[in-house]
This record gives structure tokens, C-alpha cells and sequence, in this order.
């Protein structure tokens, strides 16, 4: 049967060979546990020949476009190791909790019932039956866990023994908890080389004490051995049945019963109490060789009533947990329904002790125990055969045929209760009912038939059952004790061998940890700019290629004391982003000089959130432009600039020598120009012109020319703004500014910061631009500019605040406007 | 058990430096991967690694910045000191002029650390004894009057190098446990909670965006 979802299934398929064949697919599985972030699960059951594996996936959205969207989680064989299963979740009636195990790895997916769930199971199923009549081979899942093909030393025998597979959640983000869950799962999987199985005696013992009160010694039901057990779980029912211990779920017989149990231990061994759990009259203690205490750890303990109104304590189940040395052990002692013919409710009650039983810590259900004890008045009867049928089947010695009209063996034969459980064959009487004080069954008028209401069951792996008894001599209850003896193997962890193993695989971590940080490779670290020129800007492109195993944030961080990641004349598109493993990424380095710098340096940090830092040097020569030399200095220049010799630079720069002209001589070409012919030009200053005719003026300015001024009024007006606009000085001088802005709404104190406070050259330009200024508004008819626009346009440029780009002011525009008039 | 079998308890800042080619990144690279390598290019930046190491019981993650030891980016490798609460001082012993600039490298060290930022000084290369241009007692002296640990060790063959990474973090845990190294301290160089390497702030303030960038 095909999937429900045919358009995904064909998108994970691609991510697959030819030969691997995805069968199924669930989406919208959530998965429970605290370590997995809310992303997008889909499991997929793909076959490869006649095996088989359960591939976890997450997706950026619930349902993937693009095989890209999917990244693989897990990879889990389904093979003889392979469990499944599936159980309510209580309270949620259209999701089923589904379970897959893997020897000791397990999962818990969260998946709506319906067609979808569905088809999935009986796909796993399918596959299972499958894998069941050949052998497996898991290699072809090895290139699905890439992530240790990388580890040297690595046979295949052990990248095999990596699987089933869970992604290293480190790679996505960098976090401790991660880190931990990883380590315990891998701790997991390399137990085997740290532990070894010890064998312990258990003794499990239940007894239905119909109400009496504890007054006979039960050495001989505890210790009727030889030698003493490493621990006992000893279970009773009914305990108390007064009215108070129902309503009240107290009783002085709980440490009555507990002082006979510490009583009646075998002698040969001291003994400690455990733990001690009651629901009204069901009460079980978990004793140990006092030896063995030290190596007990993670006790907990939870009671069910499933008695009246399927709460009541009057019958229920109560449980222990405790690990011991390196195994989860769980013991159940349960009262179930009574009455001959209700053994449905006595299926039921198992279930809701199974379902609601939950330790809150650790291992939360029964279930998810190494070894599991299941002890208790059960309560199932010998059905369909008369009290005088069982009696004489009894004599006869015919239990093979009393026992296959228990009803405990017939529901569980069906699969309606203890599924999984094991049990020993009973080759001792029924223990219920009996007279009291007496070892003869009920002689009373309803003369109930005898049955093994009294039972102990396992589940668990490495448990071996020695003994499975009634103790005739306890007389007192209308129930037979019932004991069992376990020869159980308990994982000890060997503590060298552990510290190695942990070792080992914290350096492993390590390794990996280094290998999951980002990494780039820059295809230069050197970029070097040709000869800068005035407003011509250059770039080149530098790659920022992921070479490295996740995801790289890259940003280009500011160094100690800089204001900035990069220098003002330096631009860099884009300065953060992220670039995919195997993906590159342009990053564009612009210049664009605007000052007198003649060595262009800087050294970029390109900086991996979570990892390394790069550095790029960025390197240039700027060309000295007469647009960035102070108005002193042209002054002083005989020729354009690019002509003199560097002495004579040199030495203008340093304002040395005579000066030669009132005003910088390219500031009067461009005027003179512009008063020839630009006048009656409408919109003069509103030029857009190209970048090409700017560098023709600039050039034909520094180098001097014996052609024309090159370009149309327009461009050469914008040349004129830029060049005031960027003189090394503006023409109020930076140290006037505040004085200036101060004066500005008084016309004699502007005249007088003007005649007597400016440079003679910079007053000279002053003036000069405002007597060109004044021959503009004669012609405002022709190009349109009115004072007010002519003052705001040249009054930042005249006046230019030290700090850049701050916003021009209205008083700018006065100063010049007095002036004009 | 504090912070569980599992985890780490401290986090602790190292750096690395010393004079471009002393073998900075092999150290480095001996150190969190247990190999020498060969052809190592020149470090152009600051690589980061990490490990976990075991300190008088204590699990302590390392992160170690290498710094490149060329001049010219000995301005902006200063930032990197900052924070740092153990600093591996590196010098060739085959090349006397990578010892000859220790001073210059310690005055910036001490400058830009803490008071409590253990100096560990390496002289790198002692497998190369037939080329040896500074002798073991020179540079021992040396370390003396600066107070510095110090151990000659080979990051081609190891020798030491384990030696001289876990000897810093014992001496930085010491300084924790004498109350000498205040960990509350923004600059200690140290964290008491597992937490990521996150931007390495080189300096205080956060990003300045250049106002024409956008991203």
C-alpha cells in the first residue's frame, strides 16, 4: 500500500538511491522528550533489498518542497533489535503515542490516528516480517551517518556499532544540554565495555493477608531457603480492611507487617529497607542485602486505585522503582478486581495500573524498565469448571488441565493482560480459598472453587527463575503466601573501564566539537586597490566560501577603539550573513576617497559567530587632487598640481612660499567658466551628470590641460559645489563655525567675522562666490534661482559643520544671504 | 555531583602568542586533536578551539584563541587579550629573535589583562636541539623574573604541550579557589555556567552600523 502523502514520499526519495526504495512516510510526527527543539519530524520506512530502516527526519516546514528542506535525525534498523509500539496518550484521543527501541535507544513520536498512522504501522510491520527471514546487513546505512565517517580509526565493525544513528544536535547550536544528551545516549551504546552482569538473588514473595493481624512468623514463607537473597520485594493485599484505611489510607499495620518482614528475613544476611508503598490495604516493601545499599540509587515509588469508581484504593496497584548498580529494576504488587466472572475488569485494572503508573523522574512508566516484577492477588479464577471438577483434578494431580482453565493463562494467551510477562509453571495448589487455620479448601456454604488467584510474573531480559512455591504453614489468611526465586543479571559498571570508555568519548566530543565550528575559507586575505582617485570609486570582491560542516554567521566586527568595522572610506556589502556548508557568498569592498589620504590601510575582522576571526588587509595609494588641498596650498601652486615636483608639493602643502593668487586658480576656472556661460542657464545646479564627465573636469583641473573645459555648464557647476564642498578647509573654517552659526542672525557681526576673522584667501573666495552669486540673481529670470535657494544651496557648503553629514541649518542660509545682498 | 557527571563546571579564556612561526596554531592543533601539523600556513586571524579537560575533579572547557603573530596585526590582535584568563606565550628556541620580543609581547600582555591572568611561556620546538639558539636556563631565568610558568615543549612531537595547557588551568582554578580571581569580574576570563562562544566583543560598545550599510 502506497503512502498518503505520494508528493513527499517522491521528494524523500531523492534522497536515496535507485536501490533504496521509501515505502512510507508519516508527517507531523512530534517527538517527546526534552532534547529535541519544535522543528518538523517525518519518519520514513525505507527498504534496501530485504532490509529495512526508520529514518527520522526534520524539516524547515511540515511539509518539504525540496529535498533540501530535509535533514536526517536518526537512522534506527529495523531488524531483531527493532521494537515497536504503540499506546494511548492519555487524555488525547486522536494522537497514539508510538515507541521504536532499539536495544537500549528508544523513542517516543507523538502521531494523530488515522489513514496515515496507519498505512505507517503495518508498513513497519511489513518490514519487520521481511528482515525476519534474511540476514541483516546495516551497511548501506552507513553513508546516512556521515557525520563519523570522518573519525580515523574507525573500522567499519565499529561505525557499524554507531548505528542506529542520532545526528549530533551540537551541530546546529552550540549547547551544553546537547552536548550531555549525546554523551549519554553514546554512553549508552558503548555500556557493553563497561559493564558486566552480575547475577543476584531475588525473592519475590505476595501474600493476600485477608485482614489478620500480623501475629505469626513468616520465616518460613522469607526464609525457607538455604541461602539468603540479595533483595526481597515482598507484596501484600488486604492488609487492613477497615473502614479507616479504606476513607483514610492509614493503618498501624503497614509498620506492623514491615516489622514482620524485617523479622522474618533469612537469617544469614543483614537486611535494609528500600522503599515502602501502600494504597489502603496493598502494601509492598523492597528490602536489601545491606551490601549491597550503597549501589542503589534513583528510588521512587507511585500507588493507582482502580477500586470503586475506577479510583478507590480498595484495589489498585502500587510500584517501586530503583536502580540497581547499572539496571532499572520495577516491582508491581496489584490487587486486581474480584469475582469469578469479572476478568475483564481485572484486564482492565492491569491496564490502568500500567497506563497511570508514572515515577514523574526517570524512567516514567513501567515499561521503560530493564526488569520488571509483577507480583499480587491477581484474582483470576478456574473458569468452566465445577468447585468438585477442581477438587478432584486436584487429587488426580491434573494440573495441566486446571491450569488451562485459568483464566490469568487464557487472557494473557489472548493478549488481553501481562502481555510479555513471563511466568513459571505453576506445580503448587491453589492458593485461595482456604478455611481458615486450616489447609483445606472453603467448606462453606458458597464453596468457591480454588484458584491461583496469587501470582508473580516478570518481563525483563537475563532473568532466571529458581523457585515458585506456596507456603502451606501460614495458615492464618484465607490465602496461601506465594514466593519466587530469581537468579537475575544485574549490570555492574566496571569504574575503570567506565572512566576510559568516558574518557574516550568526551574526547571524541571534543574532536567533534572542533569540527562543528564554523569554518570559511576568504579567497584573499590581501586586497589591494589600484591608485586611488578623488571620488572614483573602485571594488573588488572577496568569496567567503563554507567550508566547514554547518551553517557560518559571518559579520565584520569593529576592533578595540574604533568606531567602526572598517574605515570611512571603505564600504562593505553585505557586512553580516550567513552562508550554507558548501555554499559561497560575495562580499563587494568599495573605496571611494573623499579626503587627502595617500596611503589607503585597514584590516577587516571577519568574524564566525562561534568561531574564528579572519583578518583581510585592505590596501590602496590615494592620488592627491586638488578637490582635498587646503585653499592655501593651491594659492601657493604655480601650476596644477599633478605637475609639481614633490618637492614643490611638499612644499605648498606646507604652506610655504609665496602666494601667488588671491583665489585657488581651479576655483576660478570653474567660476570664470560658469560666468560665461552658465549665467542664464535655468536649473544650473541641478545637474545629474555621470561619474565619467566628473573625472574629465577633475583631471583636466589637475593636470592642466591645453584643451577646453571638458563637460556641459551643468556638470562643471556640480564640479564647482563639489569642490567647495570638499576643500580641505571649508571656506568659513572649521575653528569659525560656532562663532559664525552664532552671528547669524546679526548682519554686522557676519561683516565682521568676514573682514576680520577670516584667512585673506578664504575671505577672498568668500567674497568671490558671493559676487558670482549676486551676478546669478541678476539673471534669475532666465535660470530661475532666487536667493533663498541660492543662500541654503551654497551656505552648508561655505559653512560646513566639522562633524559630516549633520543637517544644515536655516542660519547657514542667513550668513550668505546677508552677504549677497 | 556538580554539574553531573556529564557537563563542565567552568569555562576558561586562553590565549595564544608570540612571534609569527613559533608554532602557535601546532600547538594549538596538538592540543585539541592530538596530531602535529605539518605545513601549517600562517595564522591570518585568530583560530578557536576547544576542549574539555579534567581539573582536580572538575570538568573545564577550554577556548583558546589563537592569534596570528605577524607585526602588522599585532594592533588588532590586542583585542583578543581582553578577557583572557590564561595567555600561552610562545618563542621559537631555534630562532633567538622570537625570544628577543617577549618583553614587548609581556608588556602588552600585562597591559591588557588582568592582574590575575596566569602567563604561561612556551619555548616552543625542542625537538630541534641541534638548532637550539636559546638555552633552557636563559629562558628559565627569564620566566623567574617575571614570574611566569614556564616549559620548553615540542608541538611536533607533544612534549609537553599537554603539560603546559593543563598546568595554566590548574594555576587559573587555584587563583578560583583562593578567592584571588573574582569571578564575577566582567574581564576574569572565566565562567561558572556552560554557555556558548558567542561574538568575541572586541570591543565595548555593540556594532556600530555604518549609517550606508545595510543588511
Amino acid at each position: 500500500m502506497l503512502s498518503v502523502h505520494q508528493d513527499v514520499l517522491q521528494i524523500i526519495q531523492a534522497k536515496f538511491s535507485s536501490f533504496e526504495i521509501v515505502k512510507s512516510v508519516h508527517l507531523n510526527v512530534s517527538i517527546l522528550g526534552e532534547y529535541w527543539s519544535e522543528q518538523h519530524h517525518i519518519l520514513a520506512v525505507v527498504a534496501y533489498h530485504s532490509n529495512s530502516a526508520l529514518f527520522l527526519f526534520s524539516s524547515k516546514k511540515p511539509k518539504p518542497f525540496h529535498l533540501s528542506d530535509l535533514i536526517i535525525e536518526a537512522v534506527i534498523p529495523i531488524d531483531e533489535n527493532f521494537e515497536c509500539l504503540s499506546d494511548p496518550i492519555p487524555g488525547e484521543h486522536n494522537y497514539l503515542l508510538f515507541v521504536v527501541r532499539y536495544r537500549k535507544v528508544s523513542f517516543e513520536f507523538r502521531i494523530k490516528i488515522g489513514p496515515e498512522s496507519s498505512n505507517f504501522a503495518s508498513e513497519i510491520v511489513k518490514s519487520k516480517e521481511r528482515f525476519l527471514s534474511e540476514e541483516s546487513d546495516k551497511r548501506w546505512l552507513l553513508k546516512y551517518t556521515d557525520l563519523y565517517n570522518s573519525l580515523e580509526n574507525t573500522e567499519l565493525k565499529s561505525q557499524l556499532d554507531d548505528i542506529p544513528f542520532i545526528r549530533q544536535k551540537m551541530a546546529q547550536n552550540q549547547n551544553s544540554i546537547n552536548r550531555d544528551s549525546m554523551l549519554k545516549y553514546q554512553l549508552k551504546l558503548k555500556e557493553p565495555e563497561f559493564t558486566q552482569y552480575q547475577e543476584f538473588t531475588l525473592f519475590i514473595g505476595t501474600w493476600n493477608v485477608n485482614g489478620q493481624l500480623p501475629s505469626i512468623s513468616l520465616k518460613p514463607w522469607l526464609s525457607s531457603d538455604d541461602d539468603p537473597p540479595d533483595l526481597y520485594a515482598v507484596g501484600f493485599q488486604e492488609i487492613d480492611l477497615s473502614k479507616e484505611a479504606f476513607l483514610f489510607n492509614d493503618t498501624p499495620r503497614e509498620a506492623e507487617w514491615e516489622k514482620m518482614v524485617l523479622d522474618g528475613v533469612h537469617p544469614k544476611a543483614k537486611y535494609r529497607t528500600v522503599a515502602l508503598t501502600r494504597l489502603v490495604g496493598i502494601q509492598l516493601i523492597v528490602l536489601i542485602n545491606t551490601k549491597h545499599y550503597q549501589y542503589i540509587r534513583n528510588i521512587a515509588v507511585d500507588t493507582v486505585g482502580t477500586g470503586l469508581l475506577g479510583k478507590m484504593g480498595n484495589k489498585g496497584g502500587v510500584a517501586i522503582r530503583l536502580e540497581l548498580h547499572n539496571t532499572s529494576l520495577c516491582f508491581v504488587n496489584s490487587h486486581l478486581a474480584a469475582h469469578v466472572e469479572e476478568f475483564e475488569r481485572r484486564n482492565q485494572d492491569y491496564k490502568d495500573i500500567n497506563a497511570r503508573i508514572n515515577f514523574r523522574k526517570y524512567p516514567t512508566a513501567i515499561k521503560d524498565h530493564d526488569q520488571v516484577y509483577w507480583l499480587g492477588d491477581l484474582n483470576y479464577r478456574i473458569t468452566e469448571l465445577t468447585t468438585s471438577q477442581v477438587k478432584t483434578l486436584l487429587i488426580r494431580n491434573e494440573m495441566a488441565a486446571l491450569l488451562r482453565a485459568d483464566q490469568l493463562n487464557q487472557q494473557k494467551e489472548r493478549g488481553n493482560v501481562l502481555l510479555d510477562y513471563n511466568e513459571a509453571d505453576i506445580t503448587f495448589p491453589p492458593t485461595y480459598k482456604y478455611d481458615l487455620n486450616s489447609d483445606t479448601f472453603d467448606t462453606s456454604e458458597k464453596a468457591r472453587p480454588p484458584a491461583w488467584t496469587d501470582r508473580i510474573l516478570f518481563r525483563g531480559k537475563g532473568i532466571y527463575q529458581l523457585a515458585y512455591r506456596s507456603h502451606m504453614e501460614l495458615r492464618i489468611s484465607d490465602h496461601k503466601p506465594v514466593s519466587a526465586i530469581f537468579k537475575s543479571e544485574i549490570s555492574v559498571i566496571n569504574q575503570a573501564k567506565y572512566r576510559k570508555v568516558h574518557e574516550e568519548l568526551l574526547k571524541r566530543m571534543d574532536k567533534l566539537e572542533n569540527e562543528f565550528l564554523p569554518q570559511v575559507t576568504v579567497d584573499q586575505t590581501e586586497v589591494k586597490f589600484d591608485l586611488v582617485k578623488f571620488r572614483e570609486p573602485q571594488f573588488r570582491d572577496i568569496i567567503i566560501a563554507n567550508t566547514g560542516q554547518v551553517p557560518a554567521e559571518f559579520e565584520f566586527i569593529k576592533k578595540l577603539d574604533e568606531q567602526s568595522y572598517c574605515k570611512d572610506w571603505l564600504r562593505i556589502t553585505p557586512y553580516c550573513g550567513t552562508v550554507n556548508p558548501g555554499e559561497k557568498c560575495d562580499v563587494r569592498l568599495e573605496v571611494n576617497l573623499e579626503s587627502d589620504l595617500t596611503e589607503l590601510d585597514d584590516i577587516l575582522v571577519l568574524h564566525l559567530n562561534g568561531g574564528k576571526d579572519m583578518f583581510i588587509i585592505v590596501s590602496g595609494k590615494g592620488q592627491k587632487s586638488s578637490f582635498t588641498t587646503s585653499m592655501s596650498a593651491l594659492c601657493r601652486a604655480p601650476m596644477p598640481i599633478m605637475n609639481l615636483s614633490e618637492i614643490q608639493w611638499k612644499k605648498i602643502v606646507a604652506l610655504e612660499g609665496e602666494v601667488l593668487y588671491s583665489i585657488p586658480r581651479e576655483l576660478w576656472l570653474l567660476v570664470d567658466h560658469l560666468y560665461k556661460y552658465g549665467l542664464a542657464v535655468r536649473d544650473l545646479f541641478e545637474s545629474n551628470s555621470t561619474q565619467e564627465s566628473f573625472v574629465k573636469i577633475r583631471d583636466w583641473l589637475d593636470f592642466g590641460s591645453t584643451e577646453p573645459l571638458p563637460g556641459s555648464v551643468e556638470t562643471i557647476a556640480e564640479t564647482l559645489l563639489i569642490f567647495l564642498s570638499y576643500t580641505k578647509e571649508p571656506v568659513i573654517p572649521f575653528h569659525l563655525h560656532d562663532v559664525a552659526i552664532a552671528a547669524s542672525s546679526n548682519y554686522q557681526s557676519c561683516k565682521n567675522i568676514i573682514n576680520q576673522k577670516l584667512p585673506d584667501i578664504h575671505r577672498n573666495v568668500f567674497l568671490y562666490i558671493c559676487m558670482f552669486l549676486q551676478e546669478l540673481l541678476r539673471h534669475s529670470n532666465e535660470n530661475g534661482y532666487d536667493a533663498k535657494t541660492l543662500a541654503s544651496l551654497f551656505g552648508e557648503i561655505l559653512l560646513r559643520d566639522p562633524i559630516r553629514n549633520s543637517k544644515p541649518q536655516a542660519s547657514r542660509e542667513n550668513l550668505v544671504s546677508f552677504i549677497i545682498f | 555531583m556538580s554539574g553531573g557527571p556529564y557537563n563542565y563546571s567552568y569555562i576558561f579564556k586562553y590565549i595564544i602568542i608570540g612571534d609569527m612561526g613559533v608554532g602557535k596554531s601546532c600547538l594549538l592543533h596538538q592540543f585539541t586533536e592530538k596530531k602535529f601539523m605539518a605545513d601549517c600556513p600562517h595564522t591570518i586571524g585568530v583560530e578557536f578551539g576547544t576542549r574539555i579537560i579534567d581539573v582536580c575533579g572538575q570538568k573545564i572547557k577550554l577556548q583558546i584563541w589563537d592569534t596570528a603573530g605577524q607585526e602588522r596585526f599585532r594592533a588588532v590582535t590586542r583585542s583578543y587579550y581582553r578577557g583572557a584568563a590564561g595567555a600561552l606565550m610562545v618563542y621559537d628556541i631555534t630562532r633567538r629573535s622570537t625570544y628577543n620580543h617577549l618583553s614587548s609581547w609581556l608588556s602588552d600582555t600585562r597591559n591588557l589583562t588582568n592582574p590575575s591572568t596566569v602567563i604561561f611561556l612556551i619555548g616552543n620546538k625542542c625537538d630541534l636541539e641541534a638548532q637550539r639558539d636559546v638555552t633552557y636556563e636563559e629562558a628559565s631565568k627569564f620566566a623567574e623574573e617575571n614570574g611566569l610558568m614556564f616549559v620548553e615543549a615540542s608541538a611536533k612531537t607533544g612534549d609537553n604541550v599537554e603539560e603546559a595547557f593543563l598546568e595554566t588551568a590548574k594555576k587559573i582554578y587555584q587563583s578560583i579557589q583562593d578567592g584571588r580571581l573574582d569571578l564575577n569580574a566582567a574581564e576574569s576570563g572565566v565562567q561558572h555556567k556552560p554557555s556558548t562562544p558567542g561574538r568575541n566583543n572586541l570591543s565595548n560598545d555593540n556594532q556600530a552600523n555604518k549609517d550606508n550599510c545595510s543588511c
